[in-house]
């Protein structure tokens, strides 16, 4: 029980920052006054005929997008899982960790390289709308979907498909009763991560989808809290999209069901291989040429650039060394607040108590809707009178980014930890196996891989971010989104492909270097 | 590992370092955009040329636009650690007077060279440009020669355009359309909207995708051929010439009332009118200096369009109206 507790304290601390750093701002912008001009505008969004328009949309193509991006991702997936030994397979993997780094700006120009009219495979003006949209957004999620449910295949024990093979199962029953009760463990979760990610999405859907009859709710935040300067009308809208997506999650997490874990010592390992490989192996090669062409044509652009000029500028590596340190600290931060939040509502779920333990969960996975720009004006009222936020830049930018790739790492590390919390739990009771010695010896070597998934992951993302880093300005160093913003700002364009080429090597690096260096040497 | 974390802590130093360096010496603060605090924008060598003539160190905080700029003031009120803020526009400068943030300059300009009068107490400008649509000269061998032509002629080019919610040029079209076709910009709304091919969130996108080949034309402004003649040798660019004339936007700067150090502040202003500022302005900014004669200017701007006459509406009504129009675009954009 004193376990328990010491965990209780250690996630209600996390969560306490959470709420800090994005209930705070909120609170701070809503006290706004005294401000010269300000006058807070009408605040009944509900008898708007724009924002009931706006967030119907917002709805309608994030949902659309999610089942375009996750449904085939499940086959995707399972082509994965079966072809172990897929030549070239740890390298595709490591590919689709690439569209998450991507900034909005330049997967547009990627898109519009393929799909445009001038483009590889021309869909004219008809990409312009719906298609455009989802088309961007698969390629941002298909590949983080494939990636997060990669893994439940492999908490199929062995003696599962043997069974199977002995009864005889056809495809369908394996499918039906070894792969699908091991992937309602994690599928919830994704669906709702996509969906965020989409609902959320801006630059994409306003330039994308042909005009203002494709607007999100971020959109409509963005423009409040920047052209109209109503804060608290922004912070108004804010939290109806946190309350949707509060009640989209409610929902989708009910769907979620934890699979019976049984107390078995045998480690999980490669699943037997399924048949049907050609199937299976054109499934690989049409989500790998799918999310490899914009990312080609990039690296054509950018090969055709002024490749010398731009990297022999000492702003550069100065902008790269910036990303790389806000990536691995944000990553750091992350998972550290992931782990607590995880470890607490494992030990909650395997209490009974499940309820609970999902709400820990939701309190964690939900944070990524609140848009940075709300968060950030927050912070800047709240900070501004006490500290000197130019120099704190830094930290600032990596605790937002740490909060907004928490999804990430609740999504990628829970399903793991609670299915090893549930194994191992009692023995370590029985073993006196606790704090440190149990994370020496029973979690790390186990749960390596997922944390190394889950940091990479948060890293990426926070690698690529914009939005946060734009918002306090750069007294000193940019980072490379930032920079490749800046040239294309300046027209030139050459050269921010080249930038964004370079960004994309980085965040390969890093992705495999972190999935190297936490999770060990097998191949996801 | 040992080596990444001593790789972690050396780059955690150099950073902490570099806050600290930063004293002595008076700073003068100046908020501005982005891209002009870019390595290729001006502000490396107006940071150069000023602080060799100040003796004080010149700080340029890029923030994402002038929108941006004039809501970070807002929020920290007197808080402020800006002196100036450099880079607000026409549309902008009635709000940021209402705000109360700025003082009075107190400069006469000794010259201009903008098309007409300038007279503000709190703000001064810097440059100017004026929106145009460009065009590839061998991919469209006959433009539009006005907005009447390309809004009337539904077989004409097809366009790419910011969005007015997010962007300064987007915003240009909508005062540019009103200034033009004033009660009756819906109907122009509606007939152009069918060779719109996207709205993009900022300029930057609608560029890219222009010189994807998206579209015949792009909204940008009349000095954006000059960049790829100067930077690019490329001629193959022109932006058309509307016979109604080019909506202009006149780029400004200001004082901050809270300055603790009005004549530092004051010092820059007069900096920012002298040959030295102005001068540096053409190929990094891409728009006309406010004082440098025409005659001064790089020669390939000979080539350039001539804009005139320059259309702008006035501040109050702009800042009393917009966001009314801007949601009448929105109804019928969205039809």
């Amino acid at each position: 029980m004193a376990r328990l507790n010491a965990r209780a304290i250690t996630a209600g601390l996390v969560l306490a920052i959470l709420a800090l750093i994005v209930l705070a701002p909120m609170a701070g912008l809503l006290n706004l006054s005294g401000i010269p001009g300000y006058e807070p505008g009408d605040l009944r969004f509900w008898e708007s005929g724009y924002i009931r328009r706006v967030l119907f949309f917002s709805l309608w193509q994030a949902l659309l997008s999610m089942l375009c991006s996750v449904l085939p991702a499940i086959l995707v997936a399972r082509a994965f899982a079966s072809q172990a030994d897929f030549p070239l397979r740890g390298l595709l993997l490591r590919l689709f960790a690439l569209p998450l780094v991507v900034p909005a700006v330049v997967a547009v120009m990627g898109v519009v390289s393929v799909y445009g009219s001038g483009g590889w495979l021309p869909l004219g003006r008809s990409l312009y709308g719906l298609n455009g949209i989802l088309l961007a957004h698969v390629f941002f999620n298909l590949p983080l979907a494939v990636r997060l449910l990669l893994p439940q295949w492999q908490t199929i024990p062995p003696h599962h498909w043997q069974l199977g093979e002995q009864l005889g199962m056809n495809a369908w029953q394996r499918w039906r009763f070894l792969e699908w009760p091991a992937l309602r463990e994690a599928l919830p979760g994704v669906m709702l991560l996509v969906f965020m990610l989409c609902l959320t999405s801006f630059a994409v859907v306003l330039t994308l989808g042909g005009g203002p009859k494709s607007t999100t709710l971020e959109v409509a935040i963005y423009q409040s809290l920047r052209f109209d300067f109503d804060p608290a009308r922004a912070v108004v809208l804010a939290l109806l999209q946190l309350s949707i997506c509060t009640l989209v999650a409610i929902l989708t997490l009910r769907l979620q069901r934890l699979p019976e874990v049984e107390i078995t010592l045998v480690s999980p390992s490669k699943p037997i291989v399924v048949r049907q490989n050609l199937l299976n192996t054109l499934l690989i090669l049409a989500a790998g040429v799918f999310v490899a062409m914009p990312l080609l044509s990039m690296l054509i652009d950018a090969l055709g650039g002024p490749l010398w000029q731009v990297i022999g500028t000492t702003r550069l590596w100065r902008s790269l060394v910036t990303t790389l340190f806000i990536g691995l600290f944000a990553a750091l931060f992350s998972v550290a607040a992931g782990w607590f939040l995880l470890q607490y509502s494992a030990s909650l779920s395997l209490a009974g108590k499940t309820s609970k333990a999902h709400l820990v969960d939701l309190a964690g996975s939900i944070v990524y809707v609140v848009p940075p720009l709300v968060i950030g004006s927050g912070l800047f009222v709240l900070l501004s009178p006490h500290f000197d936020v130019f120099a704190w830049v830094y930290p600032i930018v990596i605790a937002i980014n740490a909060v907004m790739g928490l999804p990430f790492v609740i999504r990628s590390l829970g399903p793991a930890l609670r299915q090893n919390h549930a194994r191992y739990h009692y023995l370590c009771q029985s073993l006196a196996l606790q704090g440190w010695n149990r994370f020496r010896y029973l979690e790390w070597p186990l749960l390596r891989r997922p944390l190394g998934l889950a940091a990479a992951l948060v890293a990426a993302l926070a690698m690529g971010d914009l939005g946060v880093i734009a918002l306090f300005g750069t007294p000193h160093s940019a980072t490379l989104p930032l920079l490749i913003y800046q040239q294309l700002g300046a027209y030139m364009i050459p050269h921010a492909t080249v930038t964004a080429l370079l960004l994309l090597l980085l965040s390969l690096t890093v992705f495999w270097g972190l999935e190297r260096a936490i999770g060990g040497k097998t191949d996801a | 590992m040992y080596m990444v974390l001593r790789f972690l802590s050396g780059t955690l130093l150099a950073l902490l370092l570099s806050f600290v360096a930063q004293a002595a010496s008076p700073t003068l603060v100046v908020y501005t955009y982005d891209s002009f605090t870019s390595e290729w924008g001006p502000g490396p060598q107006v940071k150069a040329a000023f602080e060799a003539q100040c003796a004080c160190s010149l700080e340029l905080v890029g923030l994402e636009d002038g929108v941006s700029m004039l809501n970070r003031l807002k929020l920290e009120g007197g808080n402020t650690r800006a002196d100036l803020l450099l880079g607000i526009d026409t549309s902008l400068t009635a709000e940021a007077r209402a705000s109360g943030l700025f003082e009075a300059h107190r400069i006469t300009m000794q010259k201009s060279s903008l098309p007409q009068p300038w007279q503000d107490d709190l703000f001064l400008p810097y440059d100017y440009g004026y929106f145009a649509f460009v065009y590839n000269k061998e991919l469209l061998e006959i433009p539009p020669t006005s907005l009447r032509q390309l809004v009337a002629d539904e077989e004409g080019p097809t366009i790419l355009i910011q969005d007015p919610r997010t962007s300064t040029p987007g915003l240009g079209l909508l005062l540019w359309i009103k200034k033009v076709f004033g009660d009756e910009s819906d109907q122009a709304w509606t007939r152009l909207s069918k060779r719109i091919v996207t709205v993009s969130k900022g300029w930057s996108e609608a560029y890219g995708l222009f010189l994807k080949g998206e579209a015949d034309m792009v909204l940008s402004y009349t000095t954006s051929p000059a960049y790829h003649l100067i930077a690019e040798q490329d001629a193959r660019f022109a932006a058309a010439r509307f016979s109604e004339g080019h909506y202009q936007q006149i780029e400004v700067a200001g004082l901050v009332r809270s300055s603790q150090q009005k004549q530092l502040a004051r010092d820059f202003l007069e900096f920012m009118l002298s040959d030295s500022f102005q001068s540096i302005i053409p190929t990094t900014n891409w728009m006309y200096p406010a004082t440098l004669a025409r005659a001064e200017l790089p020669a390939d701007f000979d080539q350039l369009i001539d804009p005139s006459p320059a259309l702008l509406l006035n501040e109050e009504l702009v800042a009393s109206k917009r966001k009314s129009w801007v949601d009448d675009w929105l109804e019928v954009m969205s039809r």
